[in-house]
């Protein structure tokens, strides 16, 4: 079986520049001292290598915002989910949505583009529905806890920690909804950057090519 | 015995403690938080409040989330990823349909319109209409030979009696325009199909500037070349439009085709009647 590497997932480069952007917990904290002794200095270098820093972030997380709205929203319009599953996809779907919209608007021509997904009919089942909403939510809630404490500018900070609250929240629905303990312990562990992708990967639900549904030859219909 | 009445007044004398330390503080408590009068008209807090930094402007606001609409006129499709049999029922000991392969005659990725799905013996089956004659066929496919889906909410009606094109988007007509349809020797075929590639960018006027493959055939034209599939497309002869003119196809101005390859996406079903 073939397994995706970042580069097959990211066709445009954006994810994986992105990616390499991170910067680690250690970096990050070796990091902090360092801008605000440079930002003293030479505000606008120190500045503006934090946004580029942040837009970093920031298109991490809407990466996996894309991948969870585009999961949900097939989910609905498939339509094989019924009662409190169908309720969680169409107000969790909802919400998705609405933080892929808020990390484009925020991140502008900045925005990785929405990949090609194919879930590979996980969404036409409520049991394979169910085991990977678990899964989604879970390392979403992993992915921003990762992120959160790297992120420079507080005003970011304040909005995505918002989002990832929504983003536990979810987790403990779905886990309800499975029969799963919703928290299960007093701390929650980061998932590291290196360990989202790899996750995201082996899904293999980023497909590698779109159908190629436009060519330039000259039809062939009867006339 | 002594070792156990020892622990015991222990554990008293911590229980005691512990009560006498809660109401010293529920005794002290009015002194250092907000209290109300008697008139019930809160008294602004000491400035332990006024230390606390403020709430931290959000650099982005999350919309409102919204729901999904017109789940009504959604309809979804998914590319074949791998050559399969269509069969009648859905289980692999049903009569094959037909073979459905993995690319249309104009060289695009096949796809299948889906009707509906279901599970049997642990495999997904999906009920699908199929390019094949007679027109209107469909088929049971493996859902593991289709690729992810794909939705749109357009669908578009072509009326053979009043010459016309209509598009809608979750029910609201968004197109019109008048039409070239099959002569009466080569009738334009009625029933249900749907989009399945767009063609632009080439050099063939007959077909203006754009063309889109449906999955219905002339079954008077089948030796025509790949198959005889009827199209939506452009023209050269604008001055024919609306009429009976074709050897099945639908043929629009340049001017109208242009638009629809605006507003129409693969997948979109056909009506014709």
């Amino acid at each position: 079986m073939h397994t995706l590497s970042l580069a097959d997932i990211d066709v445009d480069g954006a994810l994986r520049e992105t990616a390499g952007r991170l910067p680690t917990r250690s970096e990050f904290l070796v990091g902090g001292g360092l801008a605000a002794a440079a930002a003293l200095l030479v505000p606008g270098v120190a500045g503006a290598r934090a946004k580029r820093s942040d837009d970093a972030i920031l298109n991490f997380a809407l990466a996996l915002e894309y991948l969870q709205a585009a999961f949900y929203t097939e989910a609905e319009r498939v339509g094989a989910l019924s009662g409190p599953l169908a309720e969680q996809a169409k107000v969790v779907g909802a919400h998705e949505r609405a933080h892929v919209a808020a990390f484009r608007e925020v991140l502008g021509r900045a925005a990785i583009k929405r990949p090609q997904f194919d879930f590979h009919g996980v969404t036409d089942k409520p049991d394979s529905f169910r085991a990977t909403a678990v899964a989604f939510e879970d390392l979403a809630v992993g992915a921003y806890k990762e992120q959160l404490p790297k992120i420079s500018s507080p005003q970011y900070l304040a909005a995505a920690v918002s989002i990832h609250s929504v983003e536990a929240r979810h987790a403990s629905w779905i886990r309800r909804l499975a029969g799963i303990v919703p928290a299960p312990t007093a701390f929650d562990e980061p998932t590291s950057d290196g360990q989202t992708i790899h996750i995201v990967n082996s899904t293999q639900f980023v497909t590698l090519h779109a159908p190629e549904t436009t060519a330039h030859r000259p039809p062939a219909f009867t006339g | 015995m002594i070792r156990a009445a020892g622990r015991r007044i222990g554990w008293l004398l911590a229980l005691a403690a512990v009560v006498v330390a809660v109401g010293i503080g529920l005794l002290m408590a009015p002194s250092d938080r907000s209290v109300s009068h008697s008139s019930g008209s809160p008294v602004p807090a000491t400035d332990a409040s006024a230390r606390m930094l403020p709430p931290p402007v959000t650099g982005f606001a999350v919309p409102e989330a919204r729901e999904l609409g017109g789940q009504a006129d959604v309809t979804r499709w998914a590319p074949v990823l791998r050559s399969t049999q269509a069969r009648q029922r859905p289980s692999f000991t049903s009569p094959a349909v037909v073979s459905v392969g993995r690319v249309t005659p104009e060289g695009t990725t096949n796809l299948v319109d889906a009707e509906g799905e279901v599970t049997r013996g642990g495999t997904t089956w999906v009920h699908a209409r199929l390019a094949v004659l007679p027109d209107g066929r469909t088929g049971w496919l493996p859902r593991n030979a289709l690729g992810g889906w794909s939705f749109v909410s357009t669908r578009a009606v072509i009326d053979r009696a009043h010459l016309q094109l209509t598009l809608y988007r979750n029910g609201m007509v968004i197109f019109r325009a008048p039409v070239g349809i099959g002569q009466p020797g080569t009738p334009t075929p009625t029933g249900q199909f749907y989009i399945r590639d767009r063609l632009t960018a080439y050099a063939s006027p007959v077909y203006g500037p754009l063309a889109f493959g449906t999955s219905a055939r002339s079954p008077y034209e089948t030796d025509w070349p790949a198959g005889g599939f009827i199209g939506i497309h452009g023209t050269d002869q604008p001055n024919l439009i609306p009429g009976r003119i074709s050897h099945g196809c639908i043929r629009l101005r340049n001017a109208a085709i242009t638009r629809l390859g605006q507003l129409m996406p693969v997948g979109t079903p056909v009506t014709i009647q």
